[in-house]
């Protein structure tokens, strides 16, 4: 109990002191500032984008509504639209935002790229990175933290009170305590806010409260508290070891530098440099050659669709494709849609699995590298991650799928076999039909999906307080008191 | 004098450190853009292997309608990576340097994307630009922050001003040390890149070399600046570090979404809905209507006439015509949002050193987005001329095994450089003089 006090009255101490400096003050209204316009920014934004996004997913549907009677296959390749709404929570981390596609186009046969990200129409400016709070929170706020700390114990030794302390009967381990709880509770002022404005989204943004925005806000509070006793418990061991406060700030902007800017980059270099993706042009070619070795459907000649053709031919006790009781090309180009798209998954599942390879440095790196754990986790649950991305685009493909085999179903029920072409007004299905193809409702990766993938970051972070907390109570005794 | 502050430079345990550091990264910037130049030929020579095998596959495939073969056949048209691109990789790693285009609605085509690591793009590239925006003007810091604090500090100062003539042209012999040491870095990195990447000694690669001299003397400034404001070491070192988070990390990101939310490009939505709305409705409308609007733009092929009874190529490619043509006024928006986004980036970057070091390396290695729409405006050119060579004989009805399509090779690219020297130059210039001119002038009591 004794103990506690006195870590309690340190770290009091330690806050009281720090908070009566000159530029503290100066720096918390500037990064509280700071924090109240990347959130109002933030938030507008967010707004604009999300009901622009919601009015052409509209616009884009409604045109499709309003086709009148048609051949089935014309509004197979009339397509639709899927545009990219963001998580609110992007808000607080837009994480991958800038990189990823807005806009893809879902028709029969062919897949298309997402297209229009904003870094694709945006100058060289956006590679300095995304304005948001978690910036604030995973770049600034570690320096202002290694800024504030860095002397907690040196200066202490160099003014000659930590003998004092030490004598009065304070041992190392409680004064490293009350220096890091001292530490963690000045830079309370600065996270508690940007939290505050986390918790602010998740109630105002979306009409109606639910338990996963709930849960995501909550693991993103929980992670940054760790992340940030973490730092403090960092900066004041660093402190303590240090012999002068000069190296020890030297030494934590060392670290910030290498482990906030250097590493991440080098890994990702790395991961890239080990593990290159096909080029589209290699992804396409890929996809042609193994459609040429299955058969392609567009080839008149082909020999495993002529295979198909007969057997159909055979079972239906037919002579001539024109006698079929359902339409031939119809059910010739649901062969074909369910051949490609199989071959498509298959290509593309590679590519994913080769991005995640080239990410897989990143995400082991985050053991060494809490800023890593932090970032992973904050993008994670923000949904705004590579596993929310490639999930949306899953359900584009599933969607266009879909979409093209109820186009082909329809052609095979209402269209004659005598029709040439999906041309002029006598071969058409009835307009209603168009209305009831089923939407495309773009779900979110849920909370434990994301924890799943994350998983290795929630424990890099313990790991790294456990140890932070070991180093202090155990190894007190390889801090020296002068 | 000048042999022994040599000596105590580099026995400081920081320029070691500096000169490991700036090796590794060199290392490994460096071989980022060899990385990227190898991939994006890899890339450019399989589109030209492909397309010859493409246009055999699809002429197997439709052998007697040409309408459906041109309908299948892509034309390739591509912006070469020139080596420069290796040194600051810009944009071109989210823009695609290959466009390969069929005669039907450009627009669906034209703005598809490569396949990229999302995350690779967030993280950014470690390009040799990275290096020299990012990560010289930390080391001109960490070898600068003390030259005089530290003299005081440690009690020598006095000793200085007593013992020597001019205490200021030591603490400039000082500084022309580090000087020297930084550039002699930067000349070696250069070295290495003009060697590995095989860069030709050009203008332009002197412009970068340039640019990049002027950006590290505006650091020196910067530096010498704040050491005659005369304060400790740690106050300098906060001082300094603060404005290079200001300047480098801060500033262009608060800069660049300023940029992005003042001009919000929602005419991408806008264009890509129009495009195919306008394109599929004319299967529904009076074909003769189509066919008026197609020879208004074109009346050189009036004389293929209105032939409106069933299924015609002339008409369906009319049709796909539409698209691109309706679409225009969202299209022109789309462009004249990105023009205006690109016009205020140089605007404010030129108050900014690192924005403007890294906006003209980008436009000196034609890796920026403005390259880019040029890019894409040539690819609109390219497009019509092989649309406008393949019309007749789709219309004419010829044979395909007529045809001469291995006629349409593969097409370059030929790009204009968007970089002037003086508008370059000039501001990083006068913000270095007037910075060193501030410094001097308020010490000019102490320096005789």
């Amino acid at each position: 109990m004794k103990n506690n006090d006195l870590v309690i009255l340190l770290g009091k101490q330690f806050f009281k002191k720090t908070f009566f400096t000159r530029g503290l003050l100066v720096l918390l209204s500037l990064f509280w500032l700071v924090l109240v316009y990347v959130t109002v920014n933030g938030w507008n934004v967010f707004e604009a984008r999300h009901d622009s996004v919601e009015h052409h997913q509209d616009a884009s549907r409604e045109s499709w509504e309003s086709n009148p009677d048609k051949h089935p296959h014309r509004m197979a390749h009339f397509g639709s639209f899927a545009f990219r709404t963001q998580h609110p929570l992007s808000i607080f981390d837009s994480g991958l935002e800038s990189y990823t596609g807005n806009s893809i186009f879902l028709e029969a046969h062919k897949q298309n790229t997402a297209n229009f990200s904003e870094a694709a129409l945006s100058t060289g400016l956006v590679r300095f990175g995304d304005l948001n709070i978690a910036l604030l929170l995973q770049l600034i706020l570690p320096l202002i933290i290694f800024f504030i700390g860095y002397a907690s114990i040196t200066s202490e030794k160099e003014n000659g009170t930590l003998k004092i302390m030490y004598l009065q009967g304070a041992s190392m381990k409680q004064i490293l305590l009350g220096k890091a709880v001292g530490l963690l509770m000045v830079s309370a002022l600065f996270f508690v806010p940007a939290l505050i404005a986390l918790w602010s989204i998740a109630f105002l943004e979306n009409h109606q409260v639910n338990s996963e925005i709930i849960m995501r806000s909550l693991l993103i509070t929980i992670c940054y508290f760790l992340f940030f006793i973490v730092l403090c418990f960092i900066t004041v061991i660093v402190s303590a070891r240090s012999k002068s406060s000069n190296k020890a700030l030297l030494s934590l902007l060392g670290g910030w530098l290498l482990f906030f800017i250097i590493i991440p980059k080098a890994g990702q270099v790395l991961g890239y440099y080990l593990n290159p993706n096909l080029s589209k042009i290699e992804f396409r070619e890929a996809i042609e050659t193994e459609v040429a070795k299955q058969g392609d459907s567009h080839n008149p000649d082909d020999p495993h669709f002529n295979k198909i053709r007969d057997s159909i031919l055979k079972a239906h006790n037919v002579s001539s494709v024109k006698d079929l009781p359902f339409n031939y090309s119809g059910f010739l180009m649901s062969k074909g849609e369910e051949q490609t798209a199989k071959i498509y998954a298959d290509q593309y599942n590679k590519l994913i699995k080769t991005y995640e390879k080239q990410n897989s440095i990143t995400n082991s790196l985050v053991l060494i590298n809490p800023y890593l754990a932090i970032k992973n986790l904050s993008m994670g649950l923000s949904g705004t991650d590579f596993y929310t991305y490639t999930n949306f685009l899953a359900q584009t493909e599933q969607y266009r799928y879909k979409q093209s085999q109820y186009m082909n179903k329809l052609q095979m029920k209402f269209i004659s076999n005598k029709a040439k072409g999906s041309e002029g007004k006598i071969h058409v299905v009835d307009k209603t039909y168009w209305k009831n193809a089923p939407k495309f409702r773009y779900k979110y990766l849920s909370v434990s999906k994301t924890t799943d993938y994350q998983i290795i970051s929630i424990l890099a972070l313990g790991i790294w307080l456990l140890l932070a907390i070991v180093v202090i109570t155990n190894f007190s005794n390889y801090f020296k008191i002068i | 004098m000048y042999s022994l502050l040599i000596t105590q430079f580099f026995r400081s345990k920081t320029v070691w450190l500096t000169v490991a550091i700036l090796f590794i990264l060199s290392v490994l910037s460096i071989s980022t853009g060899k990385q990227f130049l190898s991939q994006q030929n890899n890339a450019i020579a399989k589109t030209i292997e492909q397309q010859q095998k493409h246009l055999e596959t699809q002429r197997q495939y439709n052998k007697d309608d040409i309408g459906l073969l041109s309908y299948y056949l892509k034309f390739s048209f591509i912006n070469p990576v020139s080596p420069l691109t290796g040194i600051s990789i810009g944009q071109s790693d989210i823009n695609s340097h290959i466009q390969s285009v069929s005669i039907t609605a450009l627009e669906a085509q034209k703005h598809n994307t490569d396949l990229v690591n999302p995350m690779r793009q967030q993280v950014g590239n470690l390009d040799v630009s990275f290096l020299i925006v990012f990560l010289f003007p930390l080391v001109i810091i960490a070898l600068n922050f003390n030259v005089l604090s530290e003299e005081e500090e440690k009690g020598t100062w006095k000793m200085v001003t007593i013992q020597s003539k001019s205490s200021f042209r030591f603490l400039l012999s000082k500084i022309s040390i580090r000087l020297v040491f930084v550039f002699s870095i930067l000349l070696c990195l250069f070295l290495g890149v003009k060697l590995v990447l095989n860069i030709p000694l050009s203008s332009d690669f002197f412009a970068i070399i340039a640019m990049s001299c002027f950006y590290i003397l505006f650091w020196f400034a910067l530096c010498f600046f704040v050491i005659l404001l005369r304060n400790s070491s740690n106050t300098n070192l906060i001082v300094l570090l603060a404005s290079w988070l200001l300047l480098v990390v801060f500033i262009p990101v608060l800069i660049s979404n300023y940029i992005n939310k003042v001009y919000p490009v929602d005419e991408a939505f806008t264009m890509v809905i129009k495009q195919r709305d306008a394109y599929h409705e004319k299967w529904d409308t009076d074909k003769k209507e189509t066919l008026e609007h197609f020879y208004e733009h074109y009346p050189q092929l009036r004389k293929y006439g209105f032939k409106t009874e069933g299924f015609s190529w002339l008409w369906y490619y009319a049709m796909q015509q539409m698209g691109d043509d309706d679409s225009k006024t969202d299209r022109d928006a789309l462009y004249k949002k990105i023009k205006k986004r690109e016009v205020l980036s140089k605007k404010i970057a030129q108050f900014f050193p690192p924005l403007q070091l890294q906006l003209s390396m980008n436009a000196i290695a034609k890796t920026s987005l403005t390259d880019h729409i040029d890019f894409l405006h040539a690819t609109t050119k390219f497009h019509e001329d092989i649309r406008l060579d393949i019309y007749p004989k789709v219309f004419e009805e010829h044979h395909p095994d007529t045809v001469d399509f291995e006629k349409y090779k593969p097409e370059f690219f030929i790009s204009e450089l968007n970089f002037t020297w003086v508008k370059n130059l000039l501001p990083i210039t006068l913000i270095t003089i007037i910075l060193v001119g501030f410094a001097v002038f308020r010490n000019l009591k102490y320096f005789k």
